[in-house]
């Protein structure tokens, strides 16, 4: 029987263009709140410390380099890499180890630094997470594959762009109350829904940013918990979904079918639906990401996301909020420590510890981190519970 | 296999060429553009696969004869990768043939907007010396 598993503890860094930090700073700031509440480098057994693309900084065997750098050097590390699930995927991991008694108590730390080149280059490391042989070569960009994702629900559901831009509106109205966020400031709609294209039907404010930053966790087995905290954070449900790699390839461009199945067994594990869950943090990578994952998630029925959009029921009182923390869009997306960055602003809204109470979601006793990888190709779908 | 010429697919130079892969070029530069079919269950993949990815069996290339396809998805990419960012703006296309299999490549001929559902023809080029693709036209 596995051990029961929470979260303990969590520190963030600052998210934006971070030229005054590389990665090896950015871990410093994600782990130095966690130092301070004590759980300093002898109490950790063992530590996931990961990012996304190495291409970024040309630095290889980065989780030594990490590890070494805050303190962890003598601990048993690796890194583990899903795309941009890459954080969770970590905390997956991690919390297999514990769960199975190999450790008790882990830190996981995921971190990117992405503004070291440019824009378009950026867009061209990320291209390469394409089929090298058949999608790159035709310049379809990680922003291309979401567009053809949004072409098509359009079409299906005959949606117009606004209800995106509402979406982006969300996001920064967050955002701007998010001291950590990349971009923290409002947005009107109609400077959302009228930004110049990127790829279209998805313009700029469509689209998450290209962030530096990282963030920590800490978890803990159920007989270590009491040692950290008296307000734990159980993982409830775990549930992991792939999809095809080439996007022409799925029957659907509605829908992200490794999410559907990472939500369903999730629920399954964790023994609730998505009626119980009192917030989510979802990949919004994309305004259309955003959409297509209350369905995937089952918040709304296919094509009926948008409801819940138009009645702002994903605001920080409405029904189901979501990513009231500014999420990939405002706060940014630093691609290997998001879903960290997920983790941990779940556990800040279960402690009522939100930087603002204008953001501050009332009640939380579960919540659920819905983290995508490229277009769907991977997916994790975490639920946590309050345990106090 | 013929002896090995230079050639790329689409607008950028992959060097992972394989004799499969190759058969598959030097027949697009006659603007024949391959399947290939699993030789033990006989599923069709398009592109084509050298490997069944139900059994892992061989499969053989064969000429896909439809020409004319609907328009399942577009982007129209303004902000583009490096590589390809002196081409932009450019239109991504996702079309499906009748039988249902489906191929991705650029619209190079749009004087419109794209529309889902739009009639699209295949057709071919070549972008230099080396590199050649199939294409999209409205």
């Amino acid at each position: 029987m596995a051990r029961k598993v929470a979260v303990v503890a969590g520190g963030h860094s600052k998210f934006g263009k971070r030229y005054d930090a590389t990665m090896r700073e950015l871990s410093a700031e994600a782990y130095k709140p966690i130092y301070d509440e004590g759980i300093t480098q002898d109490k950790i057994d063992a530590t996931v410390l990961s990012y996304a693309a190495s291409q970024f900084t040309g630095q290889g065997a980065g989780s030594a380099l990490i590890a070494d750098y805050i303190g962890l050097y003598d601990k048993p590390h690796l890194r583990v890499e899903s795309a941009c699930t890459t954080g969770t995927a970590s905390l997956r991991a991690a919390w297999g180890m514990v769960a199975a008694g190999l450790y008790d108590v882990m830190l996981v730390l995921g971190v990117e630094q992405m503004n070291r080149v440019s824009s378009a280059t950026a867009t061209e490391y990320m291209s390469q997470a394409g089929d090298m042989r058949w999608e790159y070569p035709y310049g379809i960009s990680f922003p291309a594959f979401y567009a053809l994702m949004a072409s098509r629900y359009m079409h299906e559901y005959d949606m117009p762009h606004d209800v995106l831009a509402k979406i982006a509106v969300k996001s920064h109205h967050y955002g701007a109350q998010n001291p950590k966020a990349h971009l923290p400031r409002e947005v009107s709609f109609e400077e959302a829904n009228n930004a110049i294209p990127i790829c279209r039907p998805l313009n700029l404010y469509d689209c998450s940013l290209i962030t530096d930053g990282a963030a920590a966790v800490v978890i803990a087995a159920e007989d270590r918990v009491n040692e950290f905290t008296d307000r734990p954070m159980w993982i409830k449900g775990i549930g992991a979904g792939a999809s095809s790699m080439k996007i022409q390839d799925r029957e659907s461009l509605t829908s992200i079918p490794g999410a559907k199945h990472a939500a369903k067994a999730a629920y399954e594990m964790a023994g609730v639906g998505p009626d119980d869950i009192d917030m989510a943090q979802v990949h919004d990578c994309f305004t259309i990401a955003e959409l297509i994952a209350y369905e995937d998630l089952g918040f709304a029925e296919p094509g009926k996301g948008r409801e819940i959009v138009e009645n702002k029921e994903n605001y920080h009182t409405g029904r189901i909020p979501v990513n009231c923390d500014g999420g990939l869009k405002s706060k940014g997306h630093p691609l290997g420590a998001t879903g960290v960055s997920m983790t941990y602003e779940i556990m800040k809204q279960m402690r009522g510890e939100a930087e603002n109470q204008s953001r501050q979601i009332e009640d939380v006793k579960l919540g659920l981190a819905h983290n995508v990888g490229q277009s769907g190709q991977f997916v994790n779908v975490f639920i946590f519970e309050r345990g106090w | 296999m013929s002896e090995e010429k230079e050639l790329y697919l689409g607008y950028t130079t992959d060097k992972a060429i394989t004799p499969f892969f190759q058969d598959f070029l030097e027949a697009l530069e006659q603007e024949k553009l391959m399947k290939s079919k699993c030789t033990k269950c006989g599923t069709e993949y398009l592109p084509p696969r050298e490997y069944c990815q139900k059994d892992l069996s061989k499969c053989e290339l064969e000429e896909h004869t439809e020409k004319e396809a609907k328009l399942y998805s577009y982007v129209i990419v303004d902000f583009a990768p490096e590589t390809l960012s002196s081409k932009a703006p450019y239109v991504v296309a996702i079309g499906e043939f009748p039988s249902g299999l489906r191929l991705t490549a650029h619209i190079t001929n749009l004087m419109s907007m794209p529309e889902v559902g739009m009639n699209l023809k295949l057709a071919f080029d070549k972008i230099d010396a080396k590199k050649i693709t199939y294409k999209w036209l409205v």
